[in-house]
Formats: structure tokens, C-alpha cells, sequence
């Protein structure tokens, strides 16, 4: 299962850090504590103002920039960045113990398990049953196949083509050196069983393959820490991902 | 100047002396400040307590402020205007004395008390009343004491401030050049407070003439007239409509004047001059460009490096960086790196970011940043100045609206100026100091953030670290310090070009094969 490589892919160059030279027009909320500052020393001694409410009047700026989550389909009002981190790190950051991607809501988190985890996923996606649901909660439609998701979403909810749930995620260090390991391991393995087109291609595949016969194996224990699936993009040299079962097949 | 109060909750008729005792009332009711009180403060306008004249009926401190029950006081304003009514309408001899007292009385109604019962004045028909002692030929203190009682119906709410249109010609009128100083300055006072309140009716007093005798206004060496004419003014240019100021400028005299009193005169006056300044900076491309070939960026670069006064910085700055960002001339042709103008005033940029006060520290950044974004020359000047600490301490500890325009000084700092062509090139040595001075915290802290505008500059300095540092050092470091992380967040953020440029990054630099060869 690939990566819809031409759609995906940025089309405009990164925009760069270009120093330009930065105006103001007076009213600009940039000038407000400026303005604040000078009423509030103009009327200060007649209005006699304790230190205390000058400074909440001067604080008055800042609550004025509260913060909404752009997290997609969130829009929580927050009053302050403070505020908004610690709403980011306890709604939006649920993790996959698989392989720690990260997803803004647990049903996005559920729905990324078993498209990348779930090897009954994909034996029935294999058989030809709809089993990508859309992102968009609520809408209820399943599509077969990844592409077509992706499609389904640009056409109906106006996703961008540049949205890639799939992405993949930035391994940490210690995976990133697991990977290597099991990779080293896969090699002896790999000249025994396969007459492969390429070395490094059936590395890959045996360490899905490892992968996944160790995820299944692992289905009832929850903390396991097989090594990283990694289902690649353009990288992966044009691989399909194949089910387990169908490729048993294939090897006899 | 004035000082202005707002309406709160009504108090205990206690007819005690104010001063003291109001304050602190006010402190055990009110913990947090009521909302009528901060539109009071921020209007910008001005209540008159004490009169622009020395000899005037000053009441002395303990008659200040007397704190009336609101139906009393209402009731005694309704027969002050009454008074005043019989005063006008009487023939008779004394007459002018008559008119004389019940303004009088009026007038210490609309200033002594904590919240003046201008409503009530309105509705009692004072106005009309009032114009019509504002009639030509009327004796001074008749002139004063009416344009007094208007001063302070115009410093209440928007539709206070509206009904004075009536007297508005008149008003006018009487800052000509032949009225006495102080009517001159009473008036120009009321003015200011109706010129605050909108651009509509700001519209309408340049129309009806305001603009040239309250410029004229501003032209004698010293005095009460001159500061409040100068506040008046700046609140009848400041817009947004920016034809007043490109006005105001070709009046002869005015940029004589302005130079005058910011080279010379005493902080408090050169405080309302350099608003002036301000306005006529933000607005007028045409006041920009004919100011910056004066030696007014000087003065002004003096005046900031020398003051201590807040009221006087905060202006000062302002017009700096508005002069600045407004004409190219200002950094190529005055700011030249080696001039000694230059040394200056990046000095007192470096005394503004080092104060403790979070204005002069967000706009002096701000103005750094735009210095910071000429030349290649300019950008060295800073880099080998005392700013360089500053501005990594800031970046990593300010709050967040200072650090933000910290961090346009610093990215500035390490691209080189567009040639035309694709990319601005990097300026190596700066960017490596910064890195290793630890400043990509900093910024990978503005993309977590929520604000669009930061997200992009830190995803845009993460890009000029990650191309411009050899060896995947710059890998290396922007995953030390979680910025993969910040990056990822992107993938649901509803912005989609801060989506596209997390993804190319994340794509270019931390795509399939990193951190394979390990």
C-alpha cells in the first residue's frame, strides 16, 4: 500500500525567511500597550490608580490574545499560550504505542492502528472490503482503499492534496537503531528464503514481514515494543505492502 | 494636563473630603478594575479639574472632588443650567457677572465632582446655552468658563461628545491668534477631547477650519498652550484617513516648530510634540519624507538615548521606528553603518531592550528588526554590538509579544538582503552564533505556539538552520531540541501553509533516510 506520490507532494518551493521592512498603521493592535501606557500616565494621578489595576489594565492586552486551538475540528478557546500548551498535551497528543505517531483525538488514533498495525485490516482491505473510513467524524464513509480516502476527502471535506495522514512519523533515535539492528539481523534470514530482486529490498520486506509476525503474535499483550513498522513512502523503491497471509502464498 | 474619571457603582452620600478616603474605598470595593473606568482611560480624552489659569476660582484640595450623591448633584446641575438660562436672558446691569457666576457654578459642577453629571447637563439643555456665551466679543472669563463647562461634556461618553457640535465653529474661532492664551488653550482643550472621539468628527473640524490655528498653536518656545495644543493636534491628525497630517506638514512653520521644541523644550511638551511626530510618521508618506532630511532622527536618537522619562520614550521610539519603516532613506542615506548617528542609535535601542518596561522593549525590537533587515553592513553593526546578548537572553526568556519581534532581529540578522533572484543568501557566521548561543529553542518554542505569524518565522529559521548548517548538524540539532515534534503538530493544524512548509521540512531534511547511518 503506497503513498499517492504526485499528490502528496509539495508543489511550491519552502518560503524562506526574507527580511522585509515591517510597518504599522497607528491603530495597529501592535501600538495598543504603547497607547495603553499613555493614557494611563496621562490620567494616572487623578484617576489614582493603585499598582495593582495598572497593571491589570495593562494586562488587558494580552487577554485580548487569547488563543483558539487550530488543531483541525477543535476551535477550543484558550486565554493564553500557557494555556494552549497544556490543552495541546492533554487533548491532541495521543500516541500510538506501536509506533509513536502522534494523532490530535483517539479516533484518529484508533483508525491509524488498525490501517498501520492491523494485519486483519489489511487482509480484509485485500479481499476487497471498504475498510478506510473517512477522517471527517460523523460523515460515515468507508472506501477501499487509501487513495481513494484520500480522494473521497478532497472531493467532500476539501481536504488539501497536501494532507497525508499516513505520513510518516520521525522515528526516535532508539527505534531508529532498533531498526538498524533488526535490519542486520534480517540479512542471514533473508539469503536463506527469498530470491529477491535486491538485498535491500527484501530487507525491507522481511522486516515488515518480521514485523508484523511479531505484532500479531503480540495482539494481546498492549505494551509490546516490536520494532518499527515502517510503511514507506516514494522511499521504499516501489513496494507494496502485501498481507501475510497472501505472501506465505507467494513464497511456496 | 487633565485627568479624567468614570462613572462607578454610586457610593454612601458621605460628604467627606476625597482625596485619600475615595482611593481607598475604591480599593476595598472594587478588586479588579470595572469596565466604565477602563473606557475611561482608554478614551482619549481629557477631563479639565483644575483650568488652565493660575488666578481662576482654584478650589483648594478639600473642596476637590466632593463626593455629592448622584441625584443631588443632578439636581444641582439642572438649576445651574437654569441659572445660567435667566443669566443670559437678563438685560439689566451686572449682566455679564450674572453670566459669569452661573457658568461658574456649572463649571465646578462638571469638574469637582468623581463623576460629572454631564448627561444631565445635556438633557437640561446647557449646549445651545453654552454656544451662545461663546458669542464674539463676549469678556475673557466668560469665554473660559464656557469653554471650560464644554471641555468636560466633551470628555464623557461618544454621544456626549457629540452634542457639541453646535458649538464647534465658535470654538474654533476663538484659538484664532487674537484670543487671549488662556481662552486660546481652553478651547483647543475641548477640541482635543472632540477630535479624540472619532474620525467622523475629526472629519468635520478640519473642514470647518480647525487644523491651521491649532498648528499655529504650537509655534511659541514654552507654555501650557503649546503642550495642549500639541495633545489636541495629535488627536485631530491621527487619522486613519492620513490627509490632516500630510496637511499639517505643509503648514508653514510646523516642522520649525517641531524641531524647536524636541531639541529644546522640557520632556512634558516634547512628549505631545513627538505624538505629533508619531502621527504624522505612521500616516503621511509625504510628513515621512520631508522630516527624514530634516535632522529631526536626531534629535529625536538624542532625546531616546538621554530621557528616562517612560511618557517621553514611548513616543520617541515610535517615531524612530515609524520613520524607519516608513522610507527606505532613513536606513540608507541617515542611518549609514559608520556615521555616528548609527552607533547612537543602536545604543539606545540597546538602553530600550535593556529596560524594564515591556513597551520600549517590544517596539525597540521591533525597530532593531527593521535596521536589522538593510543592508549587509547594518546587520554586522548590530551583530558586533552589546545587543547580541540581549537578544538571545530575550529570545529565550521574554514573553511572548517581545520575544516574537526579538526573534524578526535575529532571523534578519542572517539573511542577507534579496539580490532579485530565488533565495536571500545566508549569512553563515551569524546563524552559527546564534545556534550555538541556543537560540533555536527559542524559536522551535514560536512554532508550538498558536500564533500563525510566530509559527512561520520559527518553521522559516528551523529551514535556514537545517540548510544552512554542513554535516546534518542541523538535523541533529532541531531533533535535540524536539522540533520534529513541533513540526508534526502540523499535520492537523488547520493552516494549511504552515502544513506545507512543516511538511516540506520534515520531508526534505528528515525524510526515509535519516539517521540510517548511524
Amino acid at each position: 500500500m503506497m503513498m499517492m506520490d504526485n499528490q502528496l507532494q509539495t508543489q511550491t518551493q519552502f518560503q524562506c525567511w526574507f527580511p522585509v521592512l515591517r510597518r504599522f498603521g497607528p491603530d495597529d493592535p501592535f501600538f495598543a500597550s504603547g497607547n495603553i501606557e499613555r493614557e494611563l500616565l496621562a490620567k494616572q494621578v487623578a484617576l489614582d490608580f493603585t499598582e495593582e489595576e495598572k497593571q491589570q489594565l495593562r494586562n488587558l492586552d494580552d487577554e485580548d490574545s487569547e488563543v483558539i486551538c487550530p488543531i483541525v475540528g477543535c476551535g477550543a478557546n484558550l486565554r493564553s499560550l500557557v494555556e494552549f500548551e497544556d490543552h495541546y498535551n492533554a487533548r491532541h497528543t495521543a500516541s500510538c504505542s506501536v509506533c509513536s505517531r502522534v494523532y490530535p483525538t483517539s479516533r484518529l488514533l484508533g483508525i491509524h492502528v488498525s490501517e498501520a498495525h492491523d494485519s486483519f485490516f489489511q487482509a480484509k482491505v485485500a479481499r476487497g472490503y471498504a475498510m478506510y473510513e473517512c477522517l471527517v467524524e460523523g460523515c460515515g464513509v468507508k472506501l477501499k482503499s487509501y487513495k481513494s480516502r484520500h480522494q473521497h476527502l478532497m472531493d467532500k471535506h476539501n481536504f488539501p492534496s497536501s494532507f497525508d495522514f499516513f505520513k510518516k512519523a520521525q522515528p526516535s533515535k532508539k527505534e531508529r537503531s532498533k531498526k538498524n539492528q533488526s535490519k542486520q539481523r534480517n540479512a542471514t534470514f533473508n539469503t536463506e528464503n527469498e530470491e529477491g530482486s535486491g538485498a535491500s529490498a527484501m530487507q525491507v520486506e522481511e522486516e515488515t514481514l518480521n514485523g508484523l509476525v511479531s505484532a500479531v503474535s503480540k495482539l494481546t499483550t498492549s505494551d509490546s515494543t516490536p520494532s518499527s513498522i515502517s510503511f514507506g513512502r516514494r522511499h521504499t523503491r516501489g513496494l507494496t505492502f502485501v498481507p501475510r497471509v497472501v505472501q506465505r502464498e507467494t513464497k511456496k | 494636563m487633565a485627568d479624567e474619571s468614570a462613572a462607578t457603582p454610586r457610593r454612601d452620600p458621605i460628604k467627606n473630603p476625597v482625596g485619600n478616603t475615595a482611593a481607598q474605598r475604591r480599593r476595598q470595593n472594587a478588586v479588579s478594575v470595572g469596565k466604565e473606568r477602563r473606557e475611561a482611560l482608554f478614551r482619549t480624552k481629557r477631563l479639565c479639574r483644575v483650568g488652565v489659569s493660575s488666578d481662576m476660582d482654584v478650589p483648594d484640595d478639600s473642596d476637590m472632588m466632593i463626593e455629592e450623591e448622584q441625584s443631588i448633584l443632578e439636581a444641582q446641575t439642572s438649576s445651574a443650567v437654569e441659572e445660567l438660562k435667566n443669566a443670559i436672558a437678563f438685560q439689566g446691569k451686572g449682566a455679564v457677572q450674572k453670566k459669569v457666576n452661573a457658568l461658574r457654578e456649572l463649571r465646578r459642577l462638571l469638574s469637582r465632582s468623581e463623576f460629572p453629571p454631564i448627561e444631565t447637563a445635556i438633557t437640561s439643555g446647557a449646549i445651545p446655552l453654552l454656544a451662545q456665551c461663546l458669542s464674539f466679543g463676549s469678556q475673557d472669563e466668560q469665554l473660559l468658563e464656557a469653554a471650560w463647562c464644554l471641555t468636560n461634556i466633551a470628555a464623557g461618553r461618544p454621544e456626549e461628545t457629540r452634542a457639541l457640535l453646535p458649538a464647534l465653529p465658535l470654538l474654533i474661532a476663538h484659538i484664532g491668534e487674537k484670543s487671549s492664551m488662556l481662552v486660546a488653550e481652553q478651547c483647543a482643550w475641548a477640541l482635543g477631547n472632540v477630535a479624540g472621539e472619532g474620525e467622523d468628527l475629526r472629519h468635520i473640524l478640519i473642514s470647518q477650519g480647525a487644523l491651521l490655528p491649532l498648528a499655529k498653536m504650537m509655534f511659541p518656545n514654552k507654555g501650557s498652550t503649546v503642550r495642549t495644543a500639541g495633545w489636541a493636534l495629535s488627536n485631530l491628525i491621527k487619522g486613519p484617513d492620513p490627509k490632516a497630517a500630510t496637511e499639517l506638514i505643509k503648514i508653514d512653520g510646523v516642522v520649525e516648530a517641531i524641531l524647536r521644541h524636541l531639541r529644546k523644550s522640557d520632556e512634558e511638551l516634547a512628549t505631545e510634540i513627538a505624538w505629533v511626530v508619531v502621527y504624522l510618521s505612521a500616516l503621511s508618506p509625504v510628513a515621512t519624507s520631508v522630516l527624514v532630511k530634516t535632522d529631526l532622527l536626531q534629535l529625536l536618537v538624542e532625546r531616546l538615548a538621554t530621557s528616562n522619562s517612560l511618557q517621553l520614550l514611548i513616543p520617541v521610539l515610535r517615531s524612530l521606528g515609524n520613520l524607519i519603516a516608513g522610507d527606505t532613506y532613513t536606513t540608507n542615506a541617515v542611518l549609514v553603518p559608520g556615521h555616528e548617528i548609527t552607533d547612537s542609535i543602536i545604543l539606545a535601542l540597546i538602553k530600550c531592550l535593556k529596560s524594564e518596561h515591556r513597551v520600549l522593549k517590544k517596539e525597540a525590537a521591533w525597530v532593531l528588526s527593521n535596521i536589522a533587515a538593510g543592508s549587509v553592513g547594518h546587520k554586522q553593526l548590530i551583530y558586533k554590538s552589546e545587543a547580541m546578548p540581549l537578544l538571545i537572553q530575550l529570545l529565550t526568556t521574554a514573553p511572548f509579544d517581545i520575544k516574537k519581534e526579538v526573534a524578526y532581529v535575529v532571523g534578519n540578522l542572517c539573511v542577507a538582503p534579496a539580490d532579485g533572484s530565488g533565495r536571500p543568501s545566508l549569512i553563515f557566521d551569524h546563524l552559527v552564533s546564534f545556534v550555538k548561543s541556543g537560540c533555536l529553542r527559542g524559536f522551535i518554542d514560536l512554532v508550538r505556539s498558536a500564533d500563525i505569524e510566530a509559527a512561520r518565522l520559527g518553521l522559516q529559521f528551523m529551514e535556514l538552520v537545517l540548510r544552512g548548517l554542513p554535516n546534518g548538524e542541523g538535523q541533529k540539532l532541531v531533533e535535540k531540541e524536539d522540533g520534529i515534534d513541533a513540526m508534526e503538530r502540523f499535520q492537523f493544524h488547520e493552516n494549511e501553509d504552515l502544513r506545507i512548509m512543516a511538511n516540506q521540512l520534515v520531508d526534505k531534511y528528515f525524510g526515509e533516510d535519516y539517521g540510517l547511518d548511524e
